[in-house]
């Protein structure tokens, strides 16, 4: 009897300073959801069930080591005994009891992140190698940076141009991948709750750029967004280069291709405008209009030379005409 | 007779080797008439490599003489039970040959799962060193993205290989046999493990890949030649996981000692046989996934393609119905191994036999109707995380069973702390660990927030670390004396020990806490402005102690070999029949000393209570 | 184990025990292969299936089931020392087996107007037939293998062990098209 009250004080403080130091040096990073409370707080209880139980098992070995070691001299064997079906029951039993509660939570929490508020206003977020853009549907424009009135909720709607990428705001805690393919939209709720600058950080690992696959998050008050949102819907300018350097930047072309000459993934478009271009396939032409429209459009249609192994994805395809004109312009703004 | 020199190529392994090469070029000149026949260029590179590569396999396969009896059979011709070695080479060339001898088939396994623990924590050191700072200094992004994929996949072919290793060596040992029920079976199961390994390896130098090591598509069916070579490699390990562990259940069920009942079996063989029935099923699944996005690429076929009506998440569902339910294939023989070790150090009998016993076969059904755990945010059916959860949240329970009792086992025993039991003692605490941040993660709620993170990474090097490598040491220690004949060097083994085990609680705790801060995983470069240089830093050193731990445990192998001690017939003073053989164990284990089993295995602490009667006592034969 | 024992073990009759396990439990795994093309099938094709030749796929399957019945007579033949009948058996289970395969990957294969890359209908079709074809090939070989030992009279009434793992191995095939038939043939409506 003496062990068993010996070993229960051991567990019982272990478990305190295991608990209470994992509580005090913080865990998570910076809440800013209101989806996260439900999560963080599930994930503080299992962070002191987990406490308790890893106390519990090192306390009985801890103390098993330290007293029921072989002492010097000693002879023998230990005592004889080959089990008791009793506490086997109860230690199968038991721990069935926690965990299906815990799973009971689970599902709650999971209810409580999937709350739908009928206002919640609608975001489209296509993902593309290496990029996020993000479309206002409700309003009707586009921007490369998310930025969201506090406190209302937005339904975001997922998908992906080419590969699965995952839509994850840290702060925001919920995350959800990004697919590719016709109906396989997925959905995402977010009610932000605390003003800030944040970051999208695509979760899923999505080729070389994964990585850098990352865009700004603002959550702004109410009134901010709505003077932001009034200001995209303006027009963004009336010079087709000014245009066509905004959809660089807002279709994600930026991820791969440079304005300075510089390396990346595809070819610069410094100096690109009426060059004579080496095709994989060994043909030579020269970039013009045409062919820097079908590029855009089509990029699969001609392969440029040393860019056999990348994929340029298909955005073209949802940009209207006048936009890649636009950075066509842009692209014969850089020189030629 | 050692002095004898040996042909290289009179070594099977050698023999397989330049045949693969030859087969390689042979099949990429085949795929090439082929495709001239078809009025096509003969050369584009994909189907010509993997051509050449799924000939190569079998070309190393007849090279190394693996086919050869099948052959003979086929043709109504009698062949021999064994193969006799040849007296006439030194001692280690037998290893180097093929051999129907499961013990060293079980080396075999051992020593190849070594080497690519060597090699896959290499490709570790590497990305970790980039990963000590924020930045890109060694390495380049694609290069980052293959060294982990191939540290994650070559890490689970040695798991694998141990896994392989701990069974063939000692389940015919454990249940009295001579050999395994199917012994040429058992040599082709190892063999073909050497041609799938080069194949998974050789991705490095095929423009490797940038998937990781699950693979999913549509990424993979658009990354560099190096993921076939990945796929099929990955393809042909698989067969040698099914073939290995249908012998396994075979022997068990056929061929143990007189009187041994079920439930007097070394508890070990439970967990041999729970695993056998995982991989002898489930690994056609991921063979299967891996075989389709193959297709997809090869010819098109689209069905993980959304452009062709294709579905990304079938995939996923695929491959996690293989790949989770490995997990306990990684861990199952390990825990085995701890229940085995622990009441020969604690000197006290198993605490709860058949609970232990009946727990490993309900992990490893259970774990068959988790796999989904995986994809909670993939995108998958909405309705499927909820059960999902249920099933996952089940294993925790036998699980459990496992860790009472052992704790039951420990309780008021007399312990001793020689490198075995270390290892175990070790092993189960970080199994600990492991195991326990598994419920946050199979809750969908709190895995929103850590799906692909470090936090993850965490949990799964706890898991391995402490499910198999802590027993795996601790196995190869504990059974060292009776696989050499030698004794290792203590020292060297508690340094082995004492450095790997405090440096692992850093590494595995580093990437935990970074993870739930918001590190991602697979990203070769960190944002600054989440201030983890310094915990990555600890990470990456803690990674390199970890290696010289490693690198201290082959140089105690090496010397002991050398120039160790002789080991006695039991140097533990163990009831476990093996333990009567002499060192190292004879060819054929008890075919000179058969016995019969009269008690129970784990009776420490009853005197005149013996587990097993030899007929002719083996001691005197031996000495 | 006593010498008891080990004279019982090493007998054919324990032998062929031990060899008739590893077979089955070879055919599980196998059948694992299967049942993973049938979830993908259904999983991307749903309720609908390919557009095929109806009669083609009806005599094919009529032709295995039949082949499956001589490959029974041929073992039973050869368990009570006919060897005229299990030769004769296993020949008309091979044509049968050969006949088979030319008409799903010879004809079949021609006739369908969709090829492997043209959607997730012609994957599904393509791999379902394929990886059951190169079973039924395997099969065929195995025959053969049987065939020409049985015609050098390497098997007997007590000694036939080879016989019996090609039958198993043959029905298994078999059933595996009961599945497959019906998932390609008929079950839901023709898109693709
Ligand atoms: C050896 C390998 C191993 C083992 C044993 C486990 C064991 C478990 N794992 Fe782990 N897991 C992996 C290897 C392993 N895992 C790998 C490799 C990945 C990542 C794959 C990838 O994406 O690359 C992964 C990922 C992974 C995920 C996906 C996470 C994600 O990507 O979002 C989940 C989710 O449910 C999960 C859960 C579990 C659970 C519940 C267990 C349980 O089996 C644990 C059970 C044990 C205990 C709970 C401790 C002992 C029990 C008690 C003391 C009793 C009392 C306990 C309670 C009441 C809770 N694991
Ligand atoms: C058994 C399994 C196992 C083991 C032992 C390890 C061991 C280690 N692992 Fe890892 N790891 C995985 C399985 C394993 N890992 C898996 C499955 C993944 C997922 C991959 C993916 O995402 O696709 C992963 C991913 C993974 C990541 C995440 C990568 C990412 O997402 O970006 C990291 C990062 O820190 C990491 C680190 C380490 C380190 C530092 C070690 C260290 O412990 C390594 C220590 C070093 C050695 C053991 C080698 C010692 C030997 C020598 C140095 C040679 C000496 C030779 C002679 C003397 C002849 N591993
Ligand atoms: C994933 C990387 C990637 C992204 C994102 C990307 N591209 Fe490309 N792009 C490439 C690669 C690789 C090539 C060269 C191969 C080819 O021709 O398809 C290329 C080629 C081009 C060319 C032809 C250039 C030449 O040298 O002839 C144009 C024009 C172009 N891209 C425009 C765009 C526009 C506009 C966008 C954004 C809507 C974009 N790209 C987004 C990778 C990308
Ligand atoms: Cu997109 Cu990672
Ligand atoms: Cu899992």
């Amino acid at each position: 009897m003496k062990h068993f009250i010996l070993v229960a004080v051991l567990v019982a403080i272990l478990t305190v300073l295991v608990g209470f130091g994992l509580d005090t040096i913080g865990l998570m990073p910076e809440l800013a959801s209101l989806q996260g409370v439900f999560i963080d707080q599930l994930f503080r209880m299992h962070i002191w069930v987990i406490s308790f139980l890893f106390a519990l098992i090192i306390g009985f070995m801890l103390y098993s080591i330290i007293v029921f070691r072989r002492k010097e001299g000693e002879q023998g064997d230990g005592d004889h005994f080959e089990g008791h079906a009793g506490l086997e029951i109860a230690w199968t039993i038991v721990p069935l009891g926690i965990v299906m509660y815990f799973a009971f939570l689970g599902s709650t929490a999971l209810a409580e992140t999937r709350r739908a508020d009928p206002n919640a206003y609608n975001i489209t977020v296509t993902g593309q190698q290496w990029s996020w853009r993000f479309d206002y549907t409700d309003y009707g424009f586009s921007s490369d940076e998310l930025r969201l009135p506090a406190d209302r909720q937005t339904l975001l709607m997922l998908t992906s141009t080419d590969v699965i990428h995952s839509f994850w705001v840290p702060e925001f805690r919920v995350k959800q991948d990004a697919l590719p393919g016709e109906g396989m939209e997925r959905e995402l709720r977010i009610t932000p709750t605390e003003l800030g600058r944040y970051k999208v950080r695509c979760a899923e690992l999505c080729g070389t750029q994964h990585a850098y696959m990352l865009a700004d998050v603002f959550v702004v008050e109410p009134e901010e967004f709505d003077e932001w949102a009034e200001e995209q819907l303006k027009g963004v300018s009336d010079d087709p280069v000014e245009r066509g350097e905004v959809w660089f930047g807002q279709f994600g072309c930026t991820a791969c291709h440079s304005i300075d000459g510089s390396d990346k993934v595809g070819p610069t478009w410094m100096g690109l405008y009426g060059k004579e271009e080496i095709l994989a396939d060994g043909a030579t032409l020269i970039v013009d209009d045409a062919y820097l429209f079908e590029s855009i459009r089509e990029p699969q249609a001609k392969i440029v030379e040393g860019f056999e192994t990348v994929i340029m994805p298909p955005t073209g395809a949802s940009m209207s005409d006048q936009q890649i004109q636009d950075v066509i312009e842009f692209i014969k703004s850089l020189g030629e | 007779m050692a002095n004898q020199k040996v042909k290289l190529f009179s070594l099977s392994f050698f023999r397989g080797v330049v045949f693969q090469v030859l087969g390689t070029l042979a099949g990429m000149g085949l795929v090439m008439l082929i495709r001239l026949l078809m009025g096509l260029p003969a050369w584009k590179a994909e189907p010509v490599w993997v051509g050449g590569a799924f000939v190569g396999v079998f070309a190393f396969l007849i090279g190394a003489g693996a086919f050869s009896d099948w052959a003979k059979m086929a043709f109504g011709e009698d062949v021999p039970e064994h193969i006799e070695t040849d007296p006439n080479q030194p001692g280690w060339a037998k290893y180097f040959h093929i051999s129907y001898d499961h013990k060293i088939i079980g080396i075999q396994y051992g020593v190849t799962s070594i080497v690519l623990l060597a090699l896959a924590g290499t490709f570790a050191l590497i990305f970790r060193t980039e990963l000590a700072a924020a930045g890109l200094q060694v390495v380049e992004l694609d290069m980052f993205n293959t060294l982990i994929g191939l540290h994650g996949m070559v890490m689970i072919a040695s798991i694998l290989l141990g896994v392989g290793a701990m069974s063939n060596y000692l389940v015919p040992l454990l249940i009295g046999a001579s050999d395994m029920a199917f012994p040429r079976l058992n040599a082709f199961a190892y063999w073909i493990n050497v041609p799938g390994a080069l194949l998974v390896v050789s991705s490095l130098f095929l423009g490797g890949f940038d998937t990781g090591w699950t693979g999913y598509p549509p990424l993979s069916a658009r990354a560099p030649l190096g993921m076939q070579m990945f796929f099929m490699g990955v393809y042909f390990i698989g067969f040698s996981s099914i073939l290995g562990s249908l012998n396994i259940i075979v022997t068990t069920l056929r061929m143990r000692a007189k009187g041994m009942g079920f439930m007097r079996m070394p508890i070990f063989v439970w967990a041999a046989v729970s695993t056998a029935l995982i991989s002898l099923t489930a690994t056609q699944l991921i063979g299967l996934s891996f075989q389709m996005v193959m297709f997809q690429r090869l010819f098109g076929m689209g069905f993980f393609d959304p452009a062709k009506g294709g579905n990304v998440i079938l995939f996923q569902h695929l491959f996690w119905f293989y790949s989770h339910p490995a997990v306990y294939v990684f861990i199952l023989p390990g825990l085995g191994i701890i229940s085995e070790l622990l009441p020969v150090f604690v000197r006290k009998p198993l605490f709860g036999y058949k609970w232990i016993a009946m727990s490993s076969l309900g992990i490893a059904l259970v774990g068959f109707f988790v796999w989904a755990h995986h994809m909670f945010t993939s995108g998958m059916a909405e309705y499927l995380r909820v059960p999902f959860m249920y099933s996952t949240m089940l294993v925790a329970v036998p699980t459990g069973v496992k860790f009472f009792s052992w704790v039951g086992t420990m309780w008021r025993g007399k312990m001793t702390f020689e490198t075995p039991m270390l290892f175990t003692l070790g092993a189960v605490s970080i199994f600990l660990l492991g195991g326990l941040t598994g419920p946050p993660n199979a809750t969908v709620a709190t895995d929103l927030h850590l799906h692909d993170t470090y936090w993850i990474v965490g949990h799964f090097h706890a898991t391995m670390f402490g499910g198999f490598i802590f027993p795996f040491f601790a196995a190869l220690y504990y059974w060292f004396p009776k696989i050499t004949g030698k004794m290792y060097n203590e020292k060297l083994g508690k340094w082995h020990f004492w450095l790997m085990f405090p440096a692992f609680y850093v590494q595995s705790l580093g990437q935990m806490r970074v993870g739930l801060l918001g590190m991602r995983r697979r990203i070769a470069d960190y944002d600054p402005a989440l201030n983890f240089d310094f915990s990555h830093l600890l990470i990456t050193i803690a990674g390199f102690v970890i290696a010289i731990a490693v690198t201290i445990f082959i140089i105690n192998v090496i010397q002991s070999l050398k120039k160790g001690e002789v080991a006695p017939n039991n140097p533990w003073n163990s009831r476990s029949p093996e333990f009567f053989l002499p060192s190292p164990a004879p060819e054929h284990n008890y075919a000179d000393h058969p016995f019969e089993v009269v008690g129970e295995p784990y009776d420490y602490g009853l005197a005149d209570a013996p587990f097993v009667k030899f007929d002719a006592a083996p001691e005197t034969a031996a000495d | 184990m006593s010498t008891n024992t080990s004279d019982i073990r090493s007998s054919y009759a324990y032998k062929t025990g031990t060899n008739r396990l590893g077979l089955w439990l070879f055919l599980l795994s196998d059948a694992f292969v299967f049942a993973g093309l049938l979830v993908s099938r259904f999983y991307l094709l749903g309720n609908t299936r390919p557009h095929l030749e109806q009669t083609l796929g009806l005599i094919v399957t009529v032709l295995l089931l039949v082949s499956s019945f001589f490959m029974n007579r041929a073992e039973t033949a050869i368990a009570h020392g006919d060897q005229k009948t299990f030769l004769n058996g296993t020949l008309i289970t091979l044509i049968l087996g050969v006949v088979f395969l030319v008409g799903v990957v010879g004809v079949e294969w021609q006739l369908a107007p969709f090829s492997a890359s043209d959607g997730a209908h012609g994957a599904v079709f393509y791999m379902m037939t394929g990886m059951h074809a190169f079973h039924v090939l395997t099969g065929v070989i195995f025959l053969a293998i049987v065939y020409r030992n049985g015609r050098k009279g390497l098997y007997s009434a007590e000694k036939h062990w080879q016989v019996e793992a090609a039958a198993v191995y043959w029905h298994f095939i078999d059933v595996v098209w009961i599945f497959f038939y019906p998932a390609l043939y008929l079950i839901g409506t023709v898109a693709g």
